[in-house]
């Protein structure tokens, strides 16, 4: 429930030391879900923990609705954090864990059971009201961790600090639909720090990938998936990596030689060209193709295959529904939609 | 061959594992299933650590009363534990030290191997002084230098970033190419267990439901429990009563008939992967949650009562609680029983 | 402001290290006064306030008013060095497999019997000297190294399997189980591999055994009569109708040496790294 701006933020942990964070600016709209993802080490929890009041940033400023919170401790900020472990309070049953903030405001009791039971109800946790929190299953735990922030009616923001590591893939879609859920009901603005990119792609409105303190892109999911601003990006995001090809220039056009990749070179453009696309946007074919080799590998993902051929120019991954009836040694062809074809220039997108 | 018969372990009243039979070849079996469901168990026992009842024999060797440190095993863990008192080099050549090598040559077959997975930068560092995946590449590499005929990989890579897993799972699999040993490797992750493994194991609450090549039991889950474990996405399970002449899903109403093959009248569930419900049609939804990853799009629909997900291979954007209708391809449905058991199977994946 | 806070923090360093390093300059001065000298108001300037003598230090070894303090030193090193060192093995072990072992004794569990040798300590000293006298009497050993070594051993090994446990319970089982993995026995993997890696445990463990026998007072006192006397009691038999100050005050820097020169070895140790490397 509060827009939260970062103006020339950046946080260096010992003066005149390198930047843990490089100086940015971002603004984060009111009820958004935002997702910071990178390597461990790229900078991402710095910046959580900045924003939460962890640590005090060396430079710039942290508004939340316009107002300078950058010198106020974690408390005054109105934050609720999830973190990777359920952190819940283990001698308490779930519904005096979900209480505990209330008690230590000092909210009445009765005000207290209500919002408790109103909590448990939207997070599916009633009936376990009256059980020791320590005997919940890993996602349930970290449901009650969830809890304890939005217990309180004033949260500004949820920062959640991969809070989907220790969940089984299956029991992630519930968890994920109920943040979504809670989201769009309670309007409350969302920050999720992850080094899985399927994660924040799948939680985020807006992405955020950072490197080595950097912010390197942000943009909506679709962007970073289908214009990755640098070759890092696109190798980063998606799975399999994005491909990538040496090019050449000719005559005005960067051509892959060996294959009918080829894009219009914009003026004054020169060497250390790279024409990539995403394995999911190329389709196997045989009239049509633009290039064609060898089957090196195939692997089976159930509705998916994802198909290795090597080609001389490098190789090459592609993704198909399952079902193609391809072994290694056969020969493949594949075609692309001109359109999804990107021309990169010293690693960075030109076109 | 590795083969189990009968493993059972119960523990203060939960079945850790409950008579588990199941034999391994050379090559990399996985087993698939949720946290709880047994796979470190069932390590824990084939390495000796856990002590079931039944019987576990390698290559006509009986095993039950072999000690761990007598059992030719190597075990990597979710975390990443290596020696702490010891130089990664030495980490490596400390087992086969341990085995009698002499110091020299369990040193010089630690720095090959420490090459082959490329750390020999790092051979006179202390394991504390490497980053988690440097640690986690050191744990696989002491437990291959051994060249033990079973590797038992517990999640091994679970705490490791998204693509140094990736490329970390490619990594193992070149190293272990030919290599003859026989490797069970434990996932949560149905997608990865089904691409890495030659064969897959499907287990939930201390059983193995099924086992075979990763394509023929994908294509049929014999169970509804075997079903529920394969499929990433979730798959969609539809009840539905069947009589001669009528069809009637659980909270879908009647159907046509015809939309199933010939059934006894009774009680069904109807499993359908998320790739198998597609937009248009009649079906009235209403949209609960929409993911969007890269390519494809991911929906969880609610269909009066009935949750459905949906699976598009494009970009598409649901507004959360927006309306949309779709259709369930039944032909490509799997059919179980009222015993939860497969009896009839979809058109698809043949 | 930084500056004055940064002022500040230097003067309180000041002055603790002063209040600290007193005692010992009041000791090395007083060790080589006279009678006349200490009672003539404080002093500090050897030759300058005070003609320094060394009366005090030859009274230690038979000079004159004094008794020799070798022999008790010596008897002090081997009770206190050969004590701690059983105390050590003995209750490292048991602490690993307190650590290790899951035990049940009726209702008492591994927690209790931990408890159990912490609670030896519990009781005052004294409520232990008579069964000790009465039982080193039956054994015929009163008066005697052996058994001041015995009953020295009963009391430091439970401060080694307190402080051993803790560390042990740090280590990770699962570095147990890969060590027998990689072929090591219960027996090779606790030496090979666990002892190694609580070796930090092992020093302050050793630390505190030195400390506490060499200074123990109590049991020397009660359980030796002329025989064998250990260093503690001999110092205290210095002391006669006159306060011998300057005696008193070598025979003090006499004993503290040994462990100060210790623990300053120590300290460098673990500062060393004696401590790195723990288990993720």
């Amino acid at each position: 429930m509060a827009e939260i701006r970062l103006e020339t933020l950046a946080h260096r942990y010992s003066p005149g030391g390198t930047y843990a964070l490089k100086p940015l600016d971002m603004i984060w709209r009111s009820g958004g879900t935002y997702a910071l993802l990178g390597p461990s080490g790229c900078g991402k929890s710095t910046m959580l923990n900045i924003i939460s009041g962890l640590i005090r940033p060396s430079e710039g400023r942290v508004l939340f609705d316009g107002q300078d919170v950058t010198a106020f401790d974690t408390g005054r900020r109105r934050i609720a954090q999830v973190f990777q472990v359920p952190v819940i309070y283990r001698s308490m049953t779930v519904g005096q864990n979900l209480g505990f903030p209330l008690v230590c405001q000092g909210v009445p009791a009765a005000h207290r059971r209500k919002r408790v039971e109103a909590i448990a109800e939207r997070l599916g946790l009633t009936g376990a009201l009256n059980r020791p929190a320590n005997a919940l299953t890993a996602d349930q735990k970290q449901l009650v961790s969830l809890g304890r922030g939005l217990v309180r009616d004033d949260v500004a923001a949820i920062l959640l600090d991969e809070p989907l590591t220790v969940i089984d893939p299956q029991q992630k879609f519930e968890l994920r639909r109920i943040l979504k859920e809670i989201n769009a009901e309670f309007g409350v603005t969302m920050v999720l720090v992850t080094h899985d990119q399927t994660e924040a792609m799948t939680f985020a409105e807006e992405v955020i990938v950072m490197n080595t303190g950097e912010v390197v892109q942000a943009g909506s999911p679709r962007d970073l998936f289908e214009r990755p601003l640098t070759r890092h990006v696109g190798s980063f995001i998606g799975a399999p990596a994005m491909n990538f090809l040496p090019a050449t220039a000719q005559g005005g056009a960067a051509v892959v030689p060996g294959t009918g990749l080829s894009m219009p070179l914009p003026e004054g453009a020169g060497s250390a060209l790279s024409l990539g696309f995403r394995p999911e946007h190329a389709r196997l074919a045989t009239a049509d193709a633009i290039l064609s080799g060898t089957v090196t590998r195939l692997w089976f993902e159930g509705l998916d295959e994802i198909i290795a051929i090597r080609h001389p120019a490098g190789e090459i991954r592609l993704r198909a529904p399952a079902g193609t009836g391809l072994v290694p040694g056969d020969t493949a062809g594949i075609a692309l939609d001109p359109g999804r074809l990107r021309l990169y220039l010293d690693d960075r997108l030109m076109a | 061959m590795l083969s189990l018969s009968d493993l059972t372990l119960t523990e203060s009243g939960v079945p850790h594992l409950a008579g588990i039979s199941l034999a391994f070849r050379p090559g990399l079996t996985t087993l698939l299933g949720r946290t709880g469901a047994g796979k470190t168990t069932l390590l824990r026992a084939i390495a000796g650590l856990a002590q079931p009842t039944g019987q576990i024999r390698f290559n006509g060797e009986d095993w039950s009363r072999l000690a761990p440190w007598q059992r030719p095993v190597a075990m990597v863990t979710q975390q990443f534990i290596n020696y702490p008192h010891l130089n990664v080099l030495d980490n490596l050549a400390f087992p086969l030290m341990r085995r009698g090598e002499a110091k020299a040559a369990a040193r010089e077959t630690a720095r090959d191997m420490l090459g082959r997975v490329g750390l020999s930068q790092m051979a006179s560092r202390r394991p504390s002084e490497l980053s988690g995946g440097q640690q986690q590449r050191v744990a696989i590499a002491r437990a291959l230098v051994k060249g033990a005929p079973i590797l038992l990989l517990d999640e091994p890579f679970v705490n490791l970033d998204y693509n140094l897993r990736e490329g970390m799972r490619e990594e193992l699999s070149a190293l272990l190419q030919a290599s003859g040993t026989t490797v069970i490797y434990a996932s949560t992750d149905p997608r990865e267990a089904l691409r890495m493994g030659d064969q897959v194991v499907l287990m939930a609450e201390g059983r193995a439901l099924q086992s075979g090549a990763p394509r023929a039991v994908f294509a049929a889950p014999e169970t509804l429990d075997a079903a529920r474990v394969v499929n990433d996405p979730p798959v969609n399970l539809l009840g539905a009563a069947v009589s001669d002449t009528t069809l009637v899903l659980d909270h879908l109403g009647p159907a046509p008939r015809d939309l199933l093959p010939p059934l006894p009248p009774g009680r069904y569930t109807l499993a359908l992967r998320a790739e198998d419900i597609r937009q248009g049609g009649s079906l009235m939804t209403r949209v609960a949650l929409t993911e969007v990853s890269g390519s494809e799009t991911v929906t969880h629909l609610d269909a009066g009562g009935q949750p459905l997900v949906m699976l598009e291979r494009q970009v598409a954007e649901h507004a959360l609680g927006s309306s949309l209708v779709v259709t369930p391809d039944f032909k490509a449905a799997l059919i179980y029983g009222p015993d939860g058991r497969l009896i009839a199977k979809g058109g698809r994946n043949g | 402001m930084k500056t004055l806070y940064l002022a500040l923090k230097y003067l309180a360093v000041t002055l603790w290290s002063a209040f600290v390093i007193f005692p010992f300059l009041w000791m090395l001065s007083t060790s080589f006064k006279t009678s006349n000298a200490v009672t003539g108001g404080a002093t500090w300037l050897p030759w300058a306030q005070f003609e320094p003598s060394l009366a005090g230090w030859k009274s230690l070894f038979g000079g004159a008013g004094g008794i020799n303090i070798v022999k008790p030193y010596i008897n002090s090193v081997i009770v206190t060095g050969s004590a701690s060192v059983i105390a050590l093995v003995l209750g490292t072990l048991a602490a690993y497999g307190l650590s290790r072992f899951t035990f049940r004794a009726g209702p008492l569990r591994n927690g209790d019997i931990t408890f159990f040798f912490i609670s030896q300590r519990i009781m005052p000293p004294i409520v232990l000297a008579i069964p000790f006298f009465l039982m080193l009497r039956w054994l015929g050993l009163l008066d005697s190294l052996a058994g001041l070594i015995l009953v020295y051993v009963a009391a430091l090994m439970p401060i080694a399997v307190w402080v051993m446990v803790d560390f042990f319970n740090t280590i990770p089982r699962a570095l147990d189980e890969m060590a027998w993995m990689d072929g090591c026995t219960p027996v090779t993997t606790f030496f090979r591999v666990i002892l190694p890696n609580v070796l930090p445990g092992l020093v302050v463990a050793g630390m505190f055994c030195l400390i506490f026998g060499w200074n123990d007072f109590f049991f020397a006192f009660t359980l030796t009569f002329t025989e064998t006397q250990l260093l503690p009691v001999s110092i205290v038999a210095l002391n006669s109708s006159v306060t011998p100050w300057w005696s008193l005050s070598a025979a003090a820097i006499v004993s503290v040496a040994p462990l100060a020169v210790l623990a300053f070895v120590v300290e460098r140790f673990l500062a060393k790294g004696g401590l790195a490397g723990a288990v993720r």
